[in-house]
This record gives structure tokens, C-alpha cells and sequence, in this order.
């Protein structure tokens, strides 16, 4: 999944930073981006965001309608859809998307943030209950 | 298929080096920078200063451009900005403001 | 540590345990547990499950709802019906279809569950205390010495039988699996605790050495 590959939409408004490329700055606009490059800079894109194997990012906010990693980012996740880190993927930040999904394989450290409500019994709908916890400067 | 591809509807505002080439049909505003081929496609938009091997320009380039072998602004292209190459052709129909130095 | 039949402890689906639970066991929880879980072997928390603290063990699987944090010195993993409020940590975390609001860490372990499940032995005044199902179930019959148990009162626990619900009256206190309730007031009205022997020497090296 996080090979190299063509940019998906056939409609060229996505984009593909190559593996022997680099980017600093800021990326945004409609289509999917495909990292497989670096990218030092925020992104906010009204499509798919996918870090091949071997692509970095380095962010202070990703924003985009579903996020797939294969790489490695550092930098907090705002996804409007599902947030997918595959094997092999190395992450640090903060995620933040309708599901996230970690593969065993994959490296993690941030705080999760999906929206859902505990049963009753244990609290109910409370989006104070988490968020108080475990900060990442939290070490217990 | 071009190495790097910044699509129609992306719009990067920094700087992009590649060791390969790079083919722009979105929107670039600060620096470009490629080993390879760059080609500015129809309706993308360039403010930025380009170097790289070859360039083939048939948007809008506002910038300084320095290649290593040849430019080629096409028909449909706007650049305003000096060119620098060993070869330049400028099309019937492109529109180019600036100097041109292929004295390499 | 052998993973028998017999060293899985259940709590069944409808026991509601008020107080820890430890013991040198897996644990499936099919049930509702109030009090933290620092048991030495695999948790598995079941869809209907619902844990309101943390838990301690080698590897959780969690399928139910967690208000606590999930510490494993071996994995985490969080399916498809997971609800976790809480921190995770271990060094292989997996989620899938699992959702989390908390801190996630995976790779090298911090919070490993050591001797670190601080007393929440108090039992909280139950919500509905007089859920008549409380209980404490377990079969439990490992009978090894306290791996993993942190709780500083660990005994092996004697074999239980009856991996139900036992009705036992809402006695609140810690449940050391097989083991005596940690000190909290005797239940005024309930079974007697289950007679066991004093901590043996040597059972808190074995503590320190499992960590």
C-alpha cells in the first residue's frame, strides 16, 4: 500500500513529491498528496494523505480527508476520515480522525483523539475524561 | 511519469529541490530547484526563482530561470524574469518579459 | 508462565467486581470491574466487557470499554468494538477498529507494569451498590507465588473452581484472585474471605524479578 505509485486521482489535481525530493514550506489545496520524499512544512489538503515507506514529514499540522502512513511523520493529525499508520511506520504527534488504526509493526507515540462515547457505567459521553490524562510530557 | 508532480489543485509556498525532475500544473510561490527536467504545464502558476537541467514552460512563470542545457517557453506561456541557458526557444504565442543570457 | 486452562480466571459477564484484581493469571472479563487489574498474565477484555481502571498484564486484548490505562509488557492490542478513555503503553501497541482518546506509546515501554499499581484498592462506593451480582469469580488455581501481583499482600491463591458468578453480597474490597481481600474492611455481610496463607518468603523477590 505504501509503495510508490502514481498519484491516484487520474485527474492530475493531486500531487506526488518524489523520493528524491525535498520540501520546505507549506503544501495545500484539493487533491491527495503522496509523500515519499521529505516534507518540512504543514499541510492541509482537502484529499488523502499518504506517506510511502521511506517519505518523512515534519509538521506542526497535517490536516486531510484520510491519512495513511508508511513513513515516517512528526507532527500532530487532524483527518476528517480514518488515520492508518501501516508496519514500518514511525510516528510521533499527536492523531486525531474519525478511526485510528495502528498495525502491529508500526511505531507510535502521541496522544489519540477519536470522538466515540464510553457506556454509561463508565462515564458516558465526557470529552473531559481523556483529555486530561496523558499528556505526552506525562510519564507515569 | 515525472518524479515529482504537483497537481492542479495543490498550491506549495516554500521551497522544492529534487535530485530528478518535477513537473508543475498546480501553483508554486518561493523556489524551485531540480537536477532534471522541469516542465510548468499549462495553467499552473510559478513565482519563484527555477534552476534546473532543462525547462519547458507553458504556464505562468514569474522568476529568474537557469538551466543547465535548454528552455523552452511554449505557446500559452507567460514569464516574466531572466533566462539563462545554454539553448532558449520562445515560441510564436509565448509571452516573455526579460533577459535572456545564454552565454554559459 | 504456563497458560492453562486452569490458569484463566473469568469474570463473567454478569459480575460486577468493586476492588483490584491480581493474581499470577490471565483474565478474560466478561463482566464490569471497578479497580485497577494488575494480573501477571494476558487480559483480554471482552466486548461486553467494561473496565472502569487500569490494567496491568503481559498482553491485553481488549474488544469492551476502558476508563484506565492499559499497560502490557508485551502488547496491547485494541479491536473492532474497543473503547478505551486512557493511556496505552507496551512495546507492540496494535488497534484495529479499536477507538482511543488517551496517550498512545509503543516501542520502548516507560510505564511498565511494575510494582506500580498504586493502592486504588478502595472500593468506590459502588454506584448501585446492591447490583446483586457482585462478585468476584475466578477460577482461579495458579498456584505459583505472585508474579507480577504487586500488591503487596499477594498469596497464592487456593484453587477455585466455578468460573461464574459466584452472588456474593456487594462486599467491597480488593480481590487478589483466589486470594484475601487487601484489608478493606471485612464485607459485614458476606462470605468470609477465603483463608490464605501469608506471604512467602521469597514471593516479593519473585514480585521484582517478574517486573
Amino acid at each position: 500500500m505504501a509503495q510508490a505509485r502514481t498519484t491516484s486521482r487520474s485527474d492530475g489535481q493531486g500531487a506526488r513529491i518524489g523520493s528524491a525530493a525535498r520540501v520546505r514550506g507549506r503544501i495545500h489545496g484539493d487533491g491527495d498528496l503522496l509523500v515519499e520524499g521529505q516534507v518540512e512544512g504543514d499541510l492541509s489538503l482537502r484529499g488523502d494523505l499518504t506517506i510511502a515507506e521511506g517519505g518523512s514529514v515534519k509538521s506542526k499540522a497535517v490536516e486531510a480527508q484520510s491519512v495513511t502512513i508508511g513513513g515516517t511523520l512528526e507532527g500532530d493529525v487532524s483527518a476528517s476520515g480514518p488515520v492508518r499508520l501501516v508496519a514500518g511506520a514511525k510516528v510521533r504527534g499527536n492523531l486525531r480522525g474519525s478511526a485510528v488504526a495502528i498495525d502491529d509493526g508500526a511505531r507510535f507515540s502521541g496522544q489519540l483523539d477519536c470522538a466515540f462515547d464510553l457506556p454509561a457505567e463508565l462515564g458516558g459521553a465526557s470529552r473531559n475524561d481523556g483529555s486530561a490524562r496523558g499528556r505526552p510530557a506525562t510519564r507515569r | 511519469m515525472a518524479s515529482t508532480v504537483i497537481g492542479a489543485g495543490i498550491t506549495i509556498e516554500g521551497e522544492v529541490t529534487t535530485d530528478e525532475d518535477v513537473v508543475v500544473a498546480g501553483t508554486l510561490r518561493g523556489k524551485l530547484s531540480a537536477k532534471e527536467g522541469v516542465t510548468i504545464e499549462h495553467g499552473a502558476t510559478v513565482e519563484a526563482d527555477v534552476t534546473g537541467g532543462s525547462l519547458v514552460v507553458a504556464g505562468a512563470l514569474t522568476g529568474n530561470v537557469t538551466a543547465a542545457e535548454r528552455v523552452d517557453l511554449q505557446q500559452g506561456s507567460r514569464v516574466i524574469g531572466n533566462v539563462k541557458a545554454a539553448r532558449v526557444t520562445i515560441a510564436d504565442g509565448a509571452q516573455f518579459k526579460g533577459n535572456v543570457d545564454m552565454d554559459v | 508462565m504456563a497458560s492453562q486452562a486452569s490458569n484463566l480466571s473469568v469474570i463473567g459477564r454478569a459480575a460486577r467486581v468493586h476492588g483490584r484484581v491480581t493474581g499470577a493469571v490471565d483474565l478474560e472479563v466478561q463482566g464490569y470491574v471497578e479497580g485497577d487489574i494488575a494480573v501477571g498474565g494476558d487480559v483480554t477484555v471482552d466486548g461486553g466487557g467494561m473496565v472502569g481502571a487500569n490494567v496491568h498484564g503481559r498482553r491485553l486484548v481488549v474488544r469492551g470499554a476502558v476508563k484506565g490505562d492499559l499497560l502490557a509488557t508485551e502488547s496491547v492490542s485494541l479491536e473492532e468494538g474497543a473503547r478505551v478513555v486512557g493511556d496505552v503503553r507496551a512495546p507492540r501497541v496494535a488497534i484495529a477498529g479499536g477507538l482511543v482518546r488517551g496517550y498512545v506509546q509503543s516501542g520502548d515501554v516507560q510505564g511498565a507494569p511494575r510494582a506500580v499499581v498504586r493502592a486504588v484498592a478502595v472500593a468506590r462506593p459502588a454506584p448501585a451498590p446492591a447490583k446483586a451480582p457482585v462478585s468476584m469469580s475466578a477460577a482461579v488455581s495458579a498456584p505459583q507465588a505472585s508474579n507480577g501481583t504487586p500488591a503487596k499482600k499477594v498469596a497464592p491463591p487456593p484453587p477455585v473452581s466455578a468460573p461464574t458468578v459466584r452472588h456474593v453480597e456487594p462486599a467491597p474490597r480488593a480481590i487478589s484472585l483466589g486470594g484475601s481481600g487487601s484489608g478493606a474492611p471485612a464485607a459485614k455481610h458476606g462470605p468470609p474471605p477465603p483463608v490464605v496463607p501469608a506471604l512467602k518468603k521469597g514471593a516479593k523477590g519473585a514480585l521484582k524479578k517478574k517486573a
